[in-house]
């Protein structure tokens, strides 16, 4: 920034403040604080809290229960974003192609971005019911055929497909642009140098997708982690049996119901590593495989 | 690289297009020759770009033939024609390289990786960029990238090439010289070609022959020349030529052709005629018909003029410079008798008296 264009070097900051003071109080400080509780014990009905060094790190990261939860937590990244793209990929490619109903579709499909996770969890809940839900009729021909609250198998397929439903409609817009900004020529030229429609999506389309792809990995990477909250909260509880406690809802679970504040603060602290490391990754190393060139 | 035995000749039969009920080509008929190069002419909306997607098999036929060769082709898709397109804007693959955008019809065909190599290599010669194989599109410069659209073209040896406007976005003389560069590239592959324009120099200068078309129907189909002296109706000769020819409402009545009342030609015919000269043809002498000059344009090589005669009626003319001429003054024209039109004032049909 040049000094010249600004007279008073005061006005740049003043004109930035409100962005710095949301982020400042929303994202750096709860940052912060969890790094700094991370370090200390803290009383769970407040009052004095007593500097420990790394004990809570050593606690939490010699607890298996951390581990499986952290595993079923990455593997949860990954499930969800990429279900969630590939849906929305599919369905930005038919949008794209001007197939029957295609303008409704576009339209319908935005829906779901105006509900939030937990009602979504709420109606899928429902939906998947296993006495009144749509496979109600099933689990009466073959009982046992379908119970979320017992088979954890189905509990994840639950919270994959409400995942899916929320995450469509922004993935989907970006994507759908994406696709038609890619000049009408370029599928004509294709055509006639010989590749048909299926060659045409993996040589002409995807490719310059890329950038949109990019995009959208690395916002569903990170929505999937803070959206599975609320799914899980209404959805599942961490059950059957913790199989679906990510660490987002452990870290709720032991800060507010087992009143482990430190405990808490420290995996959150953990997992922020582990998400800024995953996001660095994306930019350092999947960002050179993007075709920016137009 | 030899295309010539490749070459095919493209024939339209009845061949139509309708778009919602609206008909754009309401039956076309045209032979175009092996190994010839066809210029289909005409202004914007005329479809022109329908007939070349038709042929390109990138709009599906309404009704009629299309034959390469002997082939029907008009059912089977783009890449079986056995044709290749160089498009406006290009359309060159922005995340390829240049040796990848010239292969890729190759690669896609399933050509050894040694052969295409050495084909891409080749035809990136003959548009003089074989040292530019590595760059990416968007490093090299619209006269470059047309050059790269058209070896793309080439590499496949095709049997049909077809342009679709391929030197609307170049500058004027960044036009003119792939202008030449076509010419000389269509002597020496040989591929039957057809070039959609809307640019009577690029016609004029690369067709053998050219096709106008207006309202989806041919206006003529002849070589530039017969074009030019010959033209087939009203709308020819208003569209050719720049200024184009003048056209002006004549009466011909005991042998002679009069515009209000001013005698301007011995003729064969009577009635009401539609009488076309061309602005260069008309002389500015000593004596003759009277005109005053309302405007006039000096374009260094030549000067453009629009007078008007005593009866009111305007003509365009075009001399040679040096005439010392100013806006406003009367001078004499004569119009040479040989070089008169004579259109039916009626359909607009010339009246040929051979």
């Amino acid at each position: 920034m040049s000094n010249r264009f600004y007279r008073n070097k005061w006005l740049p900051l003043w004109l930035a403040s409100p962005q710095l003071v949301v982020l400042f109080f929303f994202f750096y400080l709860p940052v912060f604080l969890a790094f700094f509780w991370s370090f200390y014990l803290e009383r769970p009905f407040g009052g004095g809290s007593q500097f420990v060094g790394w004990q809570n790190f050593e606690r939490v990261l010699s607890d298996p229960e951390f581990w499986t939860s952290l595993w079923r937590t990455l593997t949860y990244m990954v499930v969800a974003s990429s279900t969630s793209i590939i849906c929305a990929l599919v369905l930005a490619l038919a949008a794209d192609r001007g197939i029957r109903m295609s303008p409704l579709a576009r339209n319908v499909l935005i829906w779901p971005k105006a509900v939030a996770a937990a009602s979504i969890g709420v109606i899928f809940l429902f939906i998947f019911n296993p006495f009144m839900g749509i496979l109600a009729p099933l689990n009466e021909m073959f009982p046992g055929f379908w119970n979320p609250r017992i088979n954890p198998v189905h509990t994840w397929i639950m919270i994959y497909i409400a995942n899916i439903w929320s995450a469509i409609p922004f993935t989907f817009i970006i994507l759908l642009t994406g696709l038609q900004s890619i000049p009408d020529t370029l599928h004509k030229a294709a055509a006639i140098d010989g590749a048909g429609p299926w060659r045409r999506l993996f040589d002409i389309q995807l490719p310059l997708l890329t950038p949109q792809l990019f995009i959208v990995v690395v916002l569903e990477i990170a929505d999937s982690l803070s959206g599975s909250f609320a799914l899980i909260d209404t959805m599942s509880q961490g059950g059957p049996g913790g199989a679906t406690n990510l660490l987002v809802y452990k870290i709720y679970v032991d800060g507010f119901k087992a009143y482990d504040l430190s405990g808490a603060a420290t995996q959150t602290a953990m997992l922020m590593i582990v998400v800024a490391a995953v996001t660095a990754f994306q930019y350092l190393v999947v960002e050179k495989r993007v075709k920016y060139e137009r | 690289m030899t295309a010539l035995a490749h070459a095919a000749g493209i024939h339209l039969v009845d061949l139509q297009k309708t778009y919602s009920k609206t008909p754009v080509i309401p039956g076309l008929t045209a032979d175009l020759a092996s190994g010839e190069f066809t210029v289909i002419l005409g202004p914007s909306g005329c479809g022109k770009s329908t007939l070349l997607n038709m042929i390109a098999g990138l709009e599906k036929v309404s009704g009629g033939k299309i034959m390469i060769g002997s082939r029907e082709v008009q059912d089977i898709p783009p890449k079986d024609r056995g044709l290749a397109m160089v498009f406006q804007n290009y359309a060159l693959y922005p995340h390829m390289s240049v040796a990848d955008n010239i292969g890729y019809a190759l690669k896609v065909a399933g050509v050894p990786k040694d052969e295409r190599t050495s084909r891409i290599q080749a035809a990136a010669n003959v548009v003089n960029l074989g040292d530019y194989l590595d760059r990416r599109p968007s490093e090299l410069s619209g006269g470059q990238r047309q050059r790269v659209a058209i070896a793309r073209a080439i590499v496949r040896e095709p049997q049909v090439l077809l342009f679709d406007e391929p030197l609307s976005n170049l500058d004027a003389k960044l036009r003119h010289d792939m202008r030449m560069e076509l010419s000389s590239l269509h002597r020496r592959i040989g591929a039957t070609s057809v070039f959609v324009t809307h640019d009577q120099v690029e016609a004029m200068t690369l067709a053998d022959r050219i096709l106008i078309l207006n309202h989806g129907r041919i206006q003529q189909f002849d070589t530039p020349n017969n074009i030019y002296h010959k033209p087939a109706n009203t709308f020819v000769a208003g569209f050719i030529g720049s200024p184009p020819m003048n056209l002006v409402e004549a009466q011909a009545s005991n042998g002679a052709v009069s515009v209000g009342g001013v005698r301007l030609a011995a003729t064969e015919t009577s009635g009401d005629v539609t009488v076309g000269i061309r602005p260069e043809h008309i002389k500015v002498t000593e004596s003759g018909i009277p005109v005053h000059v309302a405007y006039r344009e000096d374009l260094g090589s030549h000067s453009t003029m629009v007078v008007e005669m005593e009866n009111g009626q305007t003509l365009r003319l075009a001399t040679q410079l040096g005439e010392p001429i100013r806006g406003g003054e009367w001078v004499h024209i004569t119009i040479p008798e040989d070089k008169l039109h004579f259109f039916d004032a009626a359909t607009g049909d010339a009246l040929r008296s051979d």
